[in-house]
């Protein structure tokens, strides 16, 4: 055996000898490197820093124009480790050329080691995010990708199924691919050896995803045997293949939500993935994901889930604990999504204490578990029940997710905010809580963000945590926000930030007519801009919004009537439009309640200036539009409109 | 600098880890030397029916051929692969001297005629059929509701044994998947001859036998080098492998006494694995405390110097190299036995049989009355 004593191993050395001419000294570098940096990421690192991976390209390259098939393999070998699960390796073998020098050495090679060595260093590069995209609809690409799959050689059969599973991604891939008889292939492949059914299976997923011809060419496949085969490969011995068959009934049932109707296999599916959270590693860690995809958004899958003990297997996992962040993370995602409709899967949650679980993972130190952790909590907190219970609104909660407030990721600080706004939505006095945390203020801040999704959400929180406020809450809220502040809001450039923005008024305004001050203040700034905000835009959920402000300041004393009487009027003499006619004659249901309801209340009897007001509007054209509306599809509109015409009428308003 | 010091300077956290892994268990699992005598041989004939059957309709049909184990497997996977991993224990405790034979025997059956052990026959129907029996009459018994034990004769039940049909190449196959599998390459050769069983490339069998030496003799790096060649992305796509095996050099550094190689080793190589995964880290420093005691032969973290870690390791690469090569890591046969026990172990509680006791003689033991 040759001593490695005669020549330095020291990085800089093995570089260096990459580069030799000679042919034994570089096959003896090439094998160095390799064996030091597989399995070890902080060697890849540094050698990619030192600018190993061009050197190991050119050596390639020179081996390839030599015929040297010892030198092929090695250098392969290393380009393949270095693109291994790391993404620093990938992008400097991509940048340094590797990329099309393999795919011409795999496409014209004869040398079967070589070319097994070719196609191991590819796949490692197609399993990474940043490999090129394969272009599928091209007739010689989709040719030689068959040809990959139809060999003899597992390596080849691996890299056809890796090529597909990265690269296709458009209903017109996926059909492409189909035509060129690559589902029927990677279906017979399912009979292939343990490592090509379970890359079969994974293409397969790939292939069927949110297509439902090809999902349903799979499903008739060999009269159903393709499709009882997957279902077999679900309760297979090895925890992957499990893994990997059921996500591909997953991807089915996403894309055929009806085929089969029986409701055991799908129990029968969530048993086994419920069984697959045991399993070490990256099983184990994807299982929850593959779950959550299962139920995200069918109720009938969510009680199926509840009633095979979903939330009690994972609250379990929670509970025992240490986990790695990845399965923690998917383990809140999936009970997020099997509690976003079901108020039995989150009073289960809730009863399991589960509450201390999440507030512990909003301080994980990966962002991942805690977005997901709040995600989880805003599901939670869908529960009108438990909120009317307080459960939510305490320090435990509270301050980790302020904390995420101050985070530096946006992602997290949306996640934080999407969960307080859910939780601040209170019945009781417990509001305080939240403003004494300091939470008012972060709030405020994040509301002047330059990220619109920041702002909508900050804003969102603001308008729930004003909703059946007590007027102390809601004038420390307008203090800190400002009411010129806050009708910038009402105009910014974003509708959705409008619409909440407005929400927020309606809601300040709701409740005792003392709230209806708030938009008096600073010479009726907010009311201008609301009225403003109504003139303009042409969106109908900001109208809504808008409409239900005038009509709560409308249910107010003479002044604040007559003031949104100005702000629906605003000259007498105007060839526009009412505004208010225009509301009424909407499309939109919630548009013409609103409206109708601004009319009742501004011409309340009883009142001193409704019959004036009334002259007003029916100048305007408002009342020859409401006797249109007598018989309106909505029937809140109808019941609206009637109470209106009857007001109308007790004032011997002959004309109706 | 103490030799305290220089260990915690490598791990950062300084524990001294009492509690002891159990060796002795892992090697259960995995036979690690060749059988050697006739009768060892004759209990993996016996049970190779069982396999047969298995095989044909799918590995999951040894459970769901039972009405017991099919709810069990319906219902719950884990706990089914729980059961066999309690019934291959057991059986491995009782096969512990005749299964796996110590090491330095020669490898391969060496002179042991091994076809003509094929020719026990029927001792071996005995006990194959037996597994069947036992499931097939839990169902009756299951299904009949007996409200008192059942008592089966000794006839009825070796007729019973006689209608279940062997096939004797399902037999050698059970026997070439062990040899394979636990890489007794010459073993498998001969049984090649004499049987003509086919097998896989015996070319891969010498290439993986000669990485579980290596592991097995301490030459760690020549292992993994080997490995390497064989195809880079085993160790690359196993952070845990990678780790025991680095692990293990570390070891063979310390117990060659060479301490300020093993200390920069750990430095360089391991300690980086260590941030990434907190229990690599816990076994770093369990393999570093190794430093800190004069007399390593009773501290207590000295397991880790002995034989059996190596088999451990070495165990755990030829598993991985299997799955790389898309074979089954484990041998069929333990599995079978640990089906049989815990089959038998059911039908205790519902009847009186004749049971086997000593799975190496398949002796039908009268039924207790």
């Amino acid at each position: 055996m040759p001593t490695p004593s005669a020549t330095s191993n020291r990085p800089e050395d093995v570089i260096l000898r990459l580069c030799s001419l000679e042919t034994e000294v570089k096959f003896k570098a090439l094998r160095e490197l390799k064996n030091q940096i597989i399995g070890n990421r902080t060697k890849k690192l540094s050698y990619v820093k030192l600018g190993a991976v061009p050197a190991v390209v050119s050596a390639l390259s020179l081996s390839a124009d030599a015929g040297d098939f010892a030198g092929l393999v090695q250098a392969s070998a290393v380009i393949g480790s270095f693109a291994c699960g790391l993404e620093a390796g990938v992008r400097a073998v991509l940048d340094a050329g590797a990329f099309s020098l393999l795919f011409r050495l795999i496409s014209h090679h004869y040398d079967h080691k070589v070319v097994d060595a070719v196609a191991r260093s590819l796949r490692m590069i197609y399993r990474s995010k940043l490999a090129p995209k394969y272009d599928l609809v091209q007739k010689e690409n989709i040719d030689f990708l068959l040809s990959l799959l139809n060999s003899e050689s597992e390596n080849l059969t691996g890299l056809g199924a890796s090529i597909i599973t990265h690269s296709c991604q458009t209903t017109i891939d996926q059909k492409a691919l189909c035509e060129a008889g690559a589902l029927k292939k990677l279906l017979s492949l399912l009979e292939g050896s343990l490592n090509q059914r379970d890359a079969s299976l994974e293409s397969l997923s790939t292939i069927i995803r949110s297509n439902p011809d090809v999902s349903s060419e799979f499903m008739e496949a060999d009269s159903g045997r393709a499709f009882r085969t997957i279902c077999e490969l679900t309760k297979d011995r090895y925890p992957r293949t499990r893994l990997l068959a059921s996500m591909c009934l997953i991807a089915m049932w996403n894309t055929s939500p009806s085929y089969p109707q029986d409701a055991g296999l799908r129990t029968k599916l969530i048993l086994v993935l419920l069984e697959l959270l045991d399993e070490p590693g990256q099983v184990g860690d994807e299982a929850p994901f593959a779950l959550s995809s299962l139920v995200a958004r069918k109720e009938d899958l969510q009680k199926l889930a509840f009633e095979a003990g979903f939330v009690d297997r994972l609250s379990n996992h929670l509970r025992k604990g240490p986990l790695q962040a990845k399965r923690m993370q998917g383990i809140f995602l999936a009970l997020a999504d099997v509690c976003s409709k079901l108020e039995a899967c989150r009073s289960r949650l809730l009863s399991l204490e589960i509450l201390k679980l999440i507030a512990e993972a909003l301080t994980h130190e990966s962002s991942e578990v805690q977005v997901a952790a709040c995600i989880c909590l805003q599901s939670v907190s869908r529960s009108v029940k438990s909120l009317s219970a307080g459960l939510f609104l305490n320090e435990m909660l509270v301050i980790p997710l302020l904390q995420l407030l101050n985070g530096a990721s946006a992602p997290v600080q949306v996640a934080a905010l999407r969960a307080i706004s859910n939780i601040v939505v209170e019945f009781t006095t417990r509001k305080s809580t939240f403003v004494q945390c300091g939470g008012v203020k972060q709030l405020v801040h994040l509301a002047k963000s330059m990220d619109p999704t920041i702002r909508l959400n900050a804003v969102w929180v603001l308008r729930n945590l004003v909703f059946l406020a007590d007027n102390r809450c809601k004038e420390e809220i307008l203090l800190e926000l400002t009411p010129s502040m806050l009708s910038s809001l009402i105009c910014d450039p974003e509708p959705p930030v409008q619409q909440q923005a407005l929400g927020f008024v309606r809601n300040l305004v709701d409740g005792s007519i003392d709230s209806i001050g708030f938009i008096f203040t600073e010479d009726a700034i907010i009311l201008h801009a609301v009225g403003r905000q109504l003139r303009s835009t042409s969106k109908d959920e900001v109208c809504v919004q808008g409409m239900y402000v005038l009509g709560n300041v409308a249910s107010g004393n003479e002044f604040h009537k007559e003031s949104v009487l100005q702000q629906l009027l605003p000259s007498a003499d105007s060839y526009n439009q009412c505004v208010l006619v225009k509301f009424l004659r909407s499309s939109d249901n919630g548009l013409r309640t609103a409206a109708a309801w601004t009319v009742v209340n501004l011409t309340f009897h009883g009142c001193p200036g409704a019959y004036r007001r009334l002259v007003k509007l029916r100048n305007a054209g408002v009342y020859s539009q409401i006797k249109n509306m007598i018989s309106d599809p909505c029937l809140d509109v109808k019941l609206r409109v009637k109470t209106a015409l009857v007001q109308s009428m007790t004032f011997g308003d002959s004309s109706s | 600098m103490s030799v305290t010091e220089q260990f915690s300077s490598v791990a950062g956290v300084q524990h001294q880890h009492h509690h002891r892994r159990g060796t002795f268990a892992d090697h259960l699992f995995r036979p690690a030397a060749p059988p050697h005598a006739a009768s060892t041989l004759a209990i993996f004939l016996r049970l190779k029916c069982c396999v047969a059957e298995a095989k044909e309709v799918g590995y999951g049909a040894l459970y769901e051929n039972s009405l017991i184990t099919n709810e069990i497997c319906e219902n719950d996977h884990r706990l089914a692969h729980s059961l066999e991993s309690l019934t291959v224990g057991v059986v491995g405790l009782k096969y512990r001297n005749r299964l796996v034979h110590p090491w330095g025997s020669a490898v391969g059956v060496g002179n042991c005629r091994v076809s003509s052990l094929i020719t026990h026959g029927f001792e071996g129907a005995v006990l194959m059929s037996l597994f069947w029996i036992v499931l097939r009459q839990l169902a009756d018994i299951e299904e009949a509701m007996a409200t008192s034990r059942k008592v089966i004769t000794k006839e009825e039940w070796e007729k019973k044994l006689n209608d279940v049909p062997i096939k004797k190449a399902d037999m050698n196959k059970l026997v070439m998947n062990f040899l394979v599998t636990e890489g007794y390459v010459d073993a498998a050769e001969k049984f090649r001859q004499e049987s003509g069983t086919e097998h896989i490339d015996l070319a891969t069998i010498t290439d993986r036998m000669a990485v579980k030496k290596a592991v097995q003799c301490g030459n760690v790096e020549d292992a993994i080098e080997k490995v390497n060649d064989l195809n880079p992305e085993i160790l690359d796509t196993n952070p845990q492998l990678f780790f025991h095996l680095q692990q293990q050099r570390l070891i063979e550094l310390i117990r060659n006494g060479k301490i300020e190689e093993a200390l920069e080793f750990a430095q360089e190589e391991l300690a980086p694995r260590g941030e990434e995964n907190q229990s690599f880290l816990e076994e770093l420093e369990r393999t570093v405390a190794l430093l800190a005691f004069e007399d390593v032969s009773n501290c207590p973290v000295g397991e880790l110097l002995d034989i059996s870690q190596r088999l451990k390791t070495a165990s755990e690469v030829n598993a991985a190299i299997l799955t790389s090569q898309s074979h089954e890591k484990d041998p069929k046969l333990p599995s079978l036995l640990k089906m049989l026990i815990w089959a038998q172990n059911q039908l205790d509680e519902k009847a009186s049989y004749p049971r086997i006791n000593d799975l190496s003689t398949a002796k039908l033991e009268d039924p207790a009355v």
